[in-house]
């Protein structure tokens, strides 16, 4: 099977609200995977169900072929599943070196020390951040600090990385590097799954769109499909703009 | 004034701060890893006290090798008092967690009070409890040092490791940011049993040398969790690093007090409560 993560039916509810409903997709290795929305679709929700923040009310979650429904985030971690986040979530007094060790020493199980450091290296170089290894993660802008979440989560050897809003906050030139630094990433092996409201940045980047509002689906296909889609222009701009 | 006095006391101060510095760094693990208050602290360092005494009443055991003993029983109690409790708490608000503590200490206290009952236990016919060394007027005892000794370097070991192993790693992303642990692969509910595992070996061992230096009773857990409460505070809460220093700070106050005061022998755990006071006061006027 060439699908990366593939996720069946998730549902979750808050009380009476159903933030996610139904929601299904598959991504391809190796594929750009975009999620796209209005504020309040449910992609975040849906993301944290993914990673296993969130339990969901019903659904079903595969990372490479095996369930990871009922795992705990560290399993599914162990799995192959990365994530970053848009409000970041670095080890505010450790150094930048260490954050990203600390990744590569629990993301993947019975790993050496040595090939711990090399790993962390290697992600820092990725994303950039080579220079900045022995800075605290405390004093980082939020570019760094946005290329540190990266790092961090690459240094476990992910399969998918989930990205959620990596451009939000950035000025013009840093959310271009961070566009291609998700590029890299991609090249270096990685399936990607993100969130962005920067639609340019879903254009140039995203292999597949998904669509979604008020916790389902619209309608999933490539950026030029889902831009013409009149649902999607509906869910945008509202009914009264497109009447 | 004296100076021989002031020396001595100085000596005493400077070798309580090592037993004080263990058990406290204990209790500052459980609270700036796991973020749990823990007032039952004390009661592990109770417990290990109790159980070195047994240990050489029934086998006949110093309690210099019990001291291999009790740090893996102390080590296994707090792993089934968190897995049992402890770990039912974590997202419930604080004073749900002090109350769950504070309920623990006083069960293992009256646990202790029926097994042993509440006269102080001696571990008699000790013979190196006698030695001790004279330095130009000031005593200093080899129990005293040997606990001081022992102590010092269990903290620094903690230390080490905090800063230097994987197991270290862990308990430091964790406390930093948990969910940011999680994602990274880090079973977090598994740290935290190990931390406040490890909590209740540190204060087990204490303990065990509170029982030589002391005749212990069933309540002495509750003093040394004040005391213990007394250094957290002075090095800020969760501040694991700031313990050795705190501890030297609060023992020497003691000792000083206790010696040079009239009558300040009785003064001893009011010194607790008043650098409680001054220090909490002091940084709400910093922070006002």
């Amino acid at each position: 099977m060439s699908d990366i993560l593939r996720v069946t039916g998730l549902v979750k509810h808050f009380g009476g609200l159903a933030a996610v409903d139904g929601v299904s997709f598959a991504v391809e290795a190796n594929q750009i995977f975009a999620i796209i929305g209005p504020n309040g679709a449910g992609k975040t929700t849906t993301l944290d169900l993914v990673s296993g923040l969130l339990t969901p009310t019903a659904g079903r979650i595969e990372v490479l072929g095996s369930d990871v429904s009922a795992a705990t985030p560290a399993q599914r971690c162990h799995a192959g599943l990365g994530r970053a986040f848009q409000v970041v979530q670095p080890f505010p007094e450790m150094t930048l070196r260490e954050n990203v060790l600390v990744g590569a020493l629990f993301g993947t199980p019975g790993r050496t020390r040595a090939d711990a450091e090399r790993r962390a290296d290697a992600a820092l170089e990725l994303s950039g951040l080579a220079a900045l290894a022995d800075v605290d993660a405390e004093d980082l802008t939020l570019m760094q600090e946005k290329r540190l979440e990266i790092a961090r989560a690459l240094a476990t050897e992910p399969s998918v990385l989930l990205l959620d809003e990596v451009m939000a906050g950035l000025r013009p030139a840093e959310a271009r590097d961070a566009v291609a630094l998700v590029k890299r990433v991609r090249d270096s092996g990685v399936t990607i799954v993100f969130i962005e409201h920067v639609m340019p940045v879903v254009r140039d980047l995203a292999d597949r769109v998904l669509v979604m509002d008020h916790g389902k689906v619209v309608v999933e296909g490539s950026y030029a499909e889902v831009t013409q889609d009149a649902r999607v222009i509906e869910a945008y701009l509202g009914k009264e703009e497109v009447a | 004034m004296d100076t021989t006095l002031l020396v001595q006391a100085l000596v005493s101060g400077v070798l309580a701060a090592g037993l004080y510095a263990l058990v406290s760094v204990g209790l500052a693990l459980a609270i700036g890893v796991i973020g749990i208050v823990n007032f039952a602290h004390g009661e592990f360092f109770m417990v290990g006290a109790f159980l070195a005494y047994q240990l050489f009443v029934t086998f006949g055991i110093d309690p210099v090798w019990s001291l291999f003993i009790v740090a893996p029983a102390l080590f296994a109690l707090g792993a089934i008092i968190y897995t049992s409790t402890i770990r039912f708490v974590l997202k419930a608000p604080e004073l749900n967690q002090m109350l769950l503590t504070f309920g623990i200490g006083i069960i293992l206290q009256n646990l202790a009070l029926l097994i042993w009952g509440g006269d102080p236990r001696t571990i008699a016919g000790i013979t190196y409890r006698g030695i001790g060394y004279q330095i130009g007027g000031v005593s200093i005892g080899l129990v005293p040092l040997a606990s001081f000794v022992v102590s010092l370097v269990l903290v620094l070991g903690l230390y080490w490791m905090l800063a230097r192993t994987p197991l270290g790693r862990a308990m430091r992303a964790v406390a930093q940011n948990r969910t940011g642990a999680a994602l990274v692969g880090l079973e977090v509910n598994r740290v935290y049993l190990v931390a406040f595992a490890l909590s209740a070996l540190l204060a087990g061992i204490g303990g065990v040398m509170i029982a030589v230096i002391q005749s212990p009773t069933p309540v002495v857990g509750f003093a040394f969790t004040l005391k213990a409460f007394a250094i957290v505070v002075v090095a800020g809460l969760g501040n694991i690093r700031g313990i050795l220093f705190a501890a030297l700070f609060v023992a020497v106050a003691e000792s000083l007090v206790a010696t040079l005061v009239p009558n300040g022998d009785t003064l001893r755990n009011a010194v607790f409560f008043a650098i409680i006071f001054a220090v909490l006061i002091r940084r709400s006027w910093r922070t006002a």
